[in-house]
């Protein structure tokens, strides 16, 4: 089975380390890169309550942070040639990450590997590549 | 990083009403818009490093709005321009739904933490419905930068 479209899934528990490698992964297979960042509402008022923060202000931090990261990974990409689409949701991230593989025929996961992550190996339909 | 969008979209950066019906031809008319108030210094490299990015991605980022953007060293500092499409222009969006409101972001390659924020900045901005509402039907350019500077934090 040929690779060609990736789906990197970031939340607000990744950071920019695994990037490049899903640029390089996707440029060594000539494929297109899906990035796409899911905001998690349970997370976020969970953590405004830990931190005391008002949940509309974290969760529009959240959003932002967000943005960079999706668009970190999109200026590498152009920089080696590899085709971007850059996609910020809200909800739970298992089922969006199954919604997109469907919408866009993804053909492989790009995820950090860490404990959350865990749910995606066991009910994904493609490939689940862990960075 | 504290950065104010609204700091760096100047007001004659803003055009109420492009003309072209195409993202290519839109891209050229707010270029061209730009080099005549001296904002970029090669608008032909400037065209070229937005068209890469235009073909390695869609910058229509769905909802009716498109931010096409690129570091370049054609321009000498952060800048940003704005358009209106009230007819809508097909930026290749992800939810297919014409463009209407353009912004047009480009620093120089050695500013990229500055741009990455400003994308940042301003796609959360336009993720709110009403903030997109009101850059649809603002009038001038001064009830834009209205709109941008009650609505940034």
């Amino acid at each position: 089975m040929e690779l060609k479209r990736f789906l990197l899934v970031l939340t607000s528990t990744d950071d920019q380390s695994i990037l490049p490698a899903a640029v390089e992964l996707c440029k060594a297979a000539g494929g297109k890169l899906f990035a796409m960042f899911v905001i998690e509402p349970d997370q976020v008022s969970r953590s405004a309550v830990l931190a005391g923060q008002d949940v509309n202000v974290l969760r529009d931090a959240t959003e932002e942070e967000g943005w960079k990261l999706l668009y970190l990974v999109e200026d590498d990409a152009v920089e080696n040639g590899v085709w971007t689409s850059l996609h910020l949701m809200e909800g739970d991230p298992l089922k969006l990450t199954m919604r997109h593989v469907e919408t866009y025929q993804i053909d492989a996961l790009l995820i950090k590997k860490k404990d959350e992550s865990m749910g995606m190996f066991v009910s994904s339909s493609v490939p689940v590549i862990g960075l | 990083m504290q950065l104010k969008i609204s700091e760096y979209l100047k007001p004659e950066a803003i055009m109420m009403e492009i003309k072209a019906k195409e993202k290519i031809a839109a891209i050229n008319e707010l270029v061209a818009h730009m080099v005549e108030n001296n904002m970029v210094s090669d608008g032909d490299e400037f065209i070229n490093a937005l068209a890469k990015r235009e073909n390695l991605e869609s910058t229509g980022i769905g909802d009716g709005i498109a931010i096409p953007h690129a570091r370049t060293n054609a321009v000498r500092d952060l800048i940003l321009a704005f358009a209106q499409s009230p007819q809508g222009i097909d930026f290749s969006s992800i939810d297919g739904k014409p463009s209407h409101i353009i912004f047009l972001i480009a620093s120089p390659e050695s500013q990229k933490s500055e741009y990455i924020v400003a994308l940042a900045k301003l796609s959360r901005l336009l993720r709110k419905p009403s903030v997109r509402e009101m850059l649809r039907s603002a009038k001038d350019r001064e009830e834009v930068m209205d709109i941008i500077r009650r609505n940034e934090d």
